[in-house]
């Protein structure tokens, strides 16, 4: 019922009276707000939102910043000496094999992210067209890619990524795992696609396009696809999450490039060499950490997203 | 779920299964040359362990098995009927021994702890999460941004801050595997002991980064569930606040919640998977481990079968209990 | 007589971060024992917070600001949430818009009756407790067994039932009903009406009935209040303020609830040639023999959405058809038949002789821009992502009427000045920004731009406040008059209909049951549907009996018969028609 005033349109009383029936209090209306102060309002209402944003943003300064004043090439095995705990030389010490834990961090940090954005970029893109496809057009090609869909969603993704990943002779390299991760990342995006286009489908404006002689195509990529961008934003940052979780669960479980310093390999090795038992708690604290920063700003970050990205969530607030 | 949806769910297993062993059929042999076939020869040419016979014997197990001199098709019809009667046959890494034989001994161990952290950590979420929107306070207030951190978390990162602090910093728990070395396993008070002591901390880190998980839906669907007409009904004719809480808001919120676990049933079941490698559990993920660094495919493909239709199974029953907990969907209902 | 219930000063606001709304200013009334009170206005008038205020019930962030409800020794706004708890159900009991979901879905009926009972002190025995169920259903007019059956085991107004009978459980004082059969059909509203009157007599309770239905209002309640912006504009007895209105906004209120025709006999229409034959090569759009079927589930049953009919519209004699029928009786599968949205599942839809499935791009593409429609939710009907220019600019230049933006843009504005709108204002804005009204005169100017050969209007007037609704069927007869559109005119309003409409066509689960003249069909129905359905529609003349006169018979036994026939009263002029000849 307060929605019911909000929405009158007619002229809001100039000045404020306490007895009139609408009361503007100081500030104006969402919409006619500048875009800054739209988004310090989304702040303060989503503080998820810029905790999970700065998360990830000293991630990245962290990686990109740390490849520039750091020498990426001590994460080598044999580039130092091992079993060092932190010292002027290696500010976070060394690991088993002679590799410098804050050079293999920052290398682990920036190919971990690479991988996890290359497998959720061409899986959302995949599962965004398959999504909408099914969605709008209904019939047999949603009836299939359901199925489908269905059956790959039954089973976790790291149980046939073993089975890809030891069925594939020789090394992999962390490129090709993101490739090997994004054949299974499109299941989430085409559900949650489609199930929005679902919704999208009965809009009058769909059927109001049709009778505007548009074609289903021309329906999906002028009509659909602008209103659902917020939303696949937010489908992204979901798949950039779930595949770094795969990625570095298969890492961990050996199944990744042995050469390559990535966050998953990391702990795998320290498992590996009992790191605990020896004590080398400077090469066990850094990657675990960023892992789970890692994780918990893409979290934060997606439930940030949660009223940009939700169609009803933003109409309530018209 | 009605008629056609238990049995569109029978169809869906039957799919599952069928899709992972034509995977594990196909993959090895689309990757160019067998690497099954490779790790023959491998271990043939480093002698290693296994004496000259019992690789000849394997060798010999592992034609007869694929019949390479067949077609493929034949191989393949001969593969999926062995699979059917889940036959996965020899260990590449430990034959003689059969595969059976070492999903048989790791599979109680896995079961043991996932099916009772999964049940302590869905109860306790669901109601916590109920809690935090019937009480709003500075505890539930204070508990919830807290489990959402965990929620995030893999189970196993969490099981390596354990034992990190736990277990290596203060002493207090054992750092990884299923009893202490030295005791021999019996029917005892001791050794189940033993065993309790050293699941805690696995136990511990699977509950505490999924019990967000169930708060989290659960505080949602609360949400939800508060907005609707028949609660608003109910607070107009004055019911008691424990019949409110109980049989309006969360019998009503548990509905979905139920869904949602069987849904969230392949993430418990990776989780579980990654907590046993990380504590040396010796349950199905540990083995996994030992498998994949043993180029050891066939107890790969038969791991990986067996947590495919535990899966399938687990669906299903919920399935079936889901008509018992919602009338809407009495079974048959049209 | 002392009154049971007098309400003083009440206001209750409710604050947000950028506004204040005064939701109820000042409002005072009483309620006499026995006496029906009805609350009337628009969505937002105040009158539902009023009812949640003397339950305590205000829903956040509103506040009680000030007043006082006094029934007997007790002040309903001063009391601890504890008492007031107490004092629900027992004293002040509330009977929701239930059809949807009011009662708790997995507990059975009878469960919802006892639990209110149990926590508020009732022992009783297994004996009792059934006989306590017994007698509340059979109150409420329900079967016996209905206790015993989960809500979505009932239908709408058994639902409506069951609320009243959870509600009455306590014999409370003052029963508040917040539009308690706005989600029926009107047959099913007048029964449950009765039943609801029957009850409050006989417990002899005061009732407080809100709605926004002025004639459900003038035949069920003995004095209304008429709210607006918080504010009571007027309050009086009904027949006084039916009869001489003394607000302007009461006066606007009665006005736009269009008048229902006093039954009378027709004149019966002159015999001799066939009027309403339209010949093959002034064919616009043709249903022949066409039918809708839905498949329910995967192993689900066909459900029959629209029986065979056939239907034709004059391409020379712009005709505006009306097709009545309650939901769920197939008008709107008819309309979108009619739109090509989905194909027949039997006959076929012919456009200027060729069958639309069958059409090729060229041809489908005219087909198209001949036939439009206006949807009811006209706020959906806009995409939020564009301005509403994009409705207008898209269709006007792929239809190639407009050669370019500029070209586009003057159609645009003639027709917006056309149904009344200011095209300066207009240009540029986007749905959420313009009122509900607005939006739809703005659907109607698109099929002004496009100017098409017929309009498909499927409730294009139920969601806009009633003040309007006249001026937009005003605006949808003008496309008939003045641009030769026909229109087929979907609506479960049988009054607009009759004012608007060339043709009426009545439609029951699927089937025409009815059809003529709106003179014939809706003054003098021959159908048992029809009558049932014309007797069912409360009118603003107070005198009446709707409420009280017998339950109107249901379909069964010999009636059964007439009720599936088809009673086509005369042909209507422009306009060819034949029931289905497949049963």
């Amino acid at each position: 019922m307060t929605e019911g005033h909000a929405s009158a349109g007619g002229p809001l009383p100039e000045c404020p009276r306490p007895e009139a029936h609408i009361v503007t209090l100081g500030t104006t209306p969402a919409h006619e707000r500048r875009f800054q102060a739209r988004l310090l309002g989304y702040c303060r209402r989503n503080p998820a939102f810029p905790i999970g944003l700065g998360i990830l943003g000293f991630l990245v300064a962290f990686a990109g910043l740390g490849r520039l004043l750091w020498p990426v090439e001590l994460a080598q095995p044999l580039s130092s000496t091992p079993y060092m705990a932190p010292n002027v030389e290696n500010p976070f010490g060394t690991d088993t094999q002679g590799r410098d834990v804050l050079a293999v961090t920052i290398a682990g940090t920036w190919l971990t992210m690479r991988t996890g954005i290359i497998a959720a970029a061409l899986g959302t893109a995949l599962g965004s067209a398959l999504g909408f496809a099914s969605g709008y057009f209904g019939g047999w090609v949603d009836n299939v890619v359901n199925w489908i869909v269905d059956v790959l969603l039954t089973v976790p993704a790291i149980l046939i990524l073993v089975v890809i990943a030891a069925s594939i002779p020789g090394q992999l390299s962390s490129l090709s795992m993101a490739f090997i991760i994004s054949l299974l990342a499109w299941r989430r995006p085409t559900r949650q696609v489609r199930s929005q286009v679902l919704v999208m489908r009965n809009m009058g404006y769909v059927d109001m396009a049709r009778l505007s002689g548009m074609s289903g195509f021309e329906i999906i990529v002028r009509e659909l696809v602008p209103n659902l961008l917020p939303y696949l934003v937010a489908v992204f940052v979901l798949a950039v999450s779930a595949s770094i979780l795969a990625a570095v669960g298969l890492q961990a479980m050996g199944l990744g490039p042995q050469n390559e310093p990535t966050l998953g390999m990391t702990v795998y090795w320290m498992m590996y060499y009992s790191a605990f038992l020896q004590g080398m708690w400077w090469w066990i604290v850094p990657p675990v950490f960023v892992i789970i920063l890692l994780f918990v700003g893409f979290y934060m970050l997606s439930s940030g997203l949660d009223e940009f990205a939700n169609p009803r969530l933003r109409q309530d607030r018209r | 779920m009605n008629l056609s949806g238990i049995l569109k769910r029978l169809v869906l297993t039957g799919l599952v299964f069928f899709g992972a062993a034509t995977l594990n059929f196909f993959l090895p042999r689309l990757s160019g040359g067998d690497p099954i076939a490779e790790r023959l020869a491998q271990l043939g040419d480093s002698g290693g362990t296994m004496s000259a016979e019992a690789l000849s014997a394997m060798i010999a197990s592992y034609n007869e098995r694929f019949g390479l001199d067949l077609p493929i098709w034949e191989q393949y019809l001969n593969y999926l009927w062995d699979m059917m009667r889940l036959d996965f046959g020899y260990s590449i890494a430990y034959f003689p021994t059969r595969v059976w034989t070492l999903i048989g001994q790791a599979l109680p161990w896995t079961i043991g702890l996932m099916v009772t952290t999964t049940l302590i950590a869905f109860l306790a979420g669901s109601f916590l999460g109920a809690f935090a929107v019937w009480r709003r306070n500075a505890v539930t207030g204070t508990l919830m941004p807290l489990m959402m951190v965990f929620a995030a978390v893999p189970f196993y990162l969490v099981g390596l801050l354990l034992i990190f602090f736990l277990g290596y910093q203060l002493r207090w728990f054992p750092t990884g595997g299923g009893f202490s070395p030295l005791v021999l396993p019996s029917w005892d008070l001791d050794f189940a002991f033993n065993v309790l002591y050293h699941a805690s901390l696995p136990a511990a880190s699977i509950v505490l980064s999924s019990i967000g998980i169930w708060a989290l839906a659960m505080r949602g669907m609360m949400v939800t569930v508060a907005g609707q007409d028949y609660m608003t009904f109910a607070r107009a004719r004055g019911l008691s606040d424990r019949r409110m809480f109980f049989s309006y808001g969360i019998r009503n919120a548990m509905l979905p919640q139920v869904t949602t676990l069987g849904l969230a049933l392949g993430q418990v079941v990776t989780g579980a998977i990654l907590v046993e490698i990380v504590f040396s559990y010796p349950g199905l993920g540990n083995l996994l481990l030992q498998a994949v660094r043993g180029a050891d495919h066939f107890t790969v493909y038969g791991i990986v079968m067996i947590l495919v239709l535990t899966i399938c199974f687990v669906t299903l029953v919920l399935d079936l209990v889901y008509p018992l907990l919602d009338p809407r969907v009495r079974l048959g209902a049209p | 007589m002392a009154p049971l219930l007098e309400v003083r000063h009440l206001s209750v606001s409710f604050a947000t971060d950028t506004h204040r709304i005064n939701a109820v200013r000042d409002v005072s009334f009483d309620i006499a024992p026995g006496e029906k009170l009805g609350f009337v206005g628009e969505s937002g008038s105040g009158k539902t917070t009023t009812a949640l205020a003397l339950m305590g019930l205000v829903p956040n962030p509103g506040r009680v600001t000030n007043g006082v409800a006094r029934m007997g020794d007790l002040d309903l706004l001063g009391l601890s949430q504890e008492d007031l708890k107490a004092e629900r159900l027992r004293t002040v009991s509330y009977i929701p818009q239930g059809a949807m979901n009011s009662l708790n879905p997995v507990q059975r009926v009878r469960d919802s009756v006892l639990d209110g009972m149990e926590d508020h002190g009732e022992q009783m025995g297994r004996g009792e407790r059934r006989a306590a169920v017994r007698e509340l259903m059979e109150k409420a007019g329900l079967p016996h067994d209905a206790g015993a059956r989960y809500p979505h085991e009932l239908s709408g107004g058994m639902k409506q039932r069951a609320c009243i009978a959870v509600a009455i459980a306590l014999k409370p004082k003052l029963l508040i009903a917040d539009e308690p059969t706005s989600a029926l059909d009107v047959i099913t509203q007048r029964r449950v009406m009765q039943t609801l009157d029957r009850v409050q007599r006989e417990l002899g309770s005061g009732l407080v009935l809100i709605g926004h239905d002025m004639g459900l209002m003038a035949q069920f309640v003995d004095r209304l209040v008429v709210m607006r912006q918080g504010r009571i504009v007027e309050a009086g007895s009904t027949k006084r303020v039916f009869r001489s209105p003394r607000a302007a906004y009461t006066r606007e209120l009665i006005a736009s609830v269009p008048a229902m025709p006093v039954r009378r006999p027709v004149e019966p229409v002159r015999a001799g040639e066939d009027p309403g034959h339209v010949e093959d090569d002034d064919a616009l759009l043709s249903l022949e023999n066409a039918s809708k079927t839905y498949r329910r589930g995967f192993f689900g049953k066909d459900v029959a959405a629209l029986k065979p009919v056939s239907l034709r519209f004059s391409r020379s004699s712009p005709r505006i058809i009306a097709m009545v029928g309650q939901s769920g009786s197939g008008k709107s599968a008819c309309g979108n038949l009619m739109l090509g949205f989905q194909k027949p599942t039997t006959g076929r839809i012919t456009f200027g002789g060729r069958d639309v499935a069958a059409m090729k791009r060229r041809e489908k593409s005219d087909f198209r821009r001949q036939v439009q429609a206006i949807f009811q939710d006209p706020y959906a009907s806009f995409n939020p992502f564009y301005t509403i220019d994009h409705a207008f600019t898209v269709p006007l230049r792929r239809f190639g009427i407009a050669a370019n933006r500029a070209e586009a843009y003057d159609i645009m504005a003639d027709a917006l000045q056309r149904v009344g709108l200011d095209p300066g204002a207009t240009f540029g804005s986007h749905a959420h920004q313009l009122s509900g009204g607005q939006r739809q005169r703005i659907m109607v100017a698109r099929a002004v731009a496009l100017r098409p050969k017929l309009i498909v209007a499927d409730e294009p007037v139920s969601m806009v406040d009633a003040s309007l609704r006249a001026t937009i069927l005003e605006n949808i007869r003008q496309l008939r008059d003045e641009f030769g559109i026909s229109v087929f005119y979907i609506t479960h309003d049988l009054a607009t209909a009759y004012r608007s409409s060339d043709g009426v066509i009545v439609l029951r689960r699927g089937r025409v049951v009815e059809a003529g003249l709106p003179d014939e069909v809706i003054r003098d129905p021959k159908h048992p549907y029809t009558v049932q359905l014309v007797e069912s529609i409360p009118s603003t003349d107070p005198d009446q009996a709707w409420a009280r006169v017998r339950e109107p018979r249901a379909p069964g036994g010999a009636d059964a018969d007439a009720f599936n026939q088809s009673v086509i009263r005369s042909r209507i002029p422009g306009f060819s028609l034949w029931p289905g000849t497949v049963a």
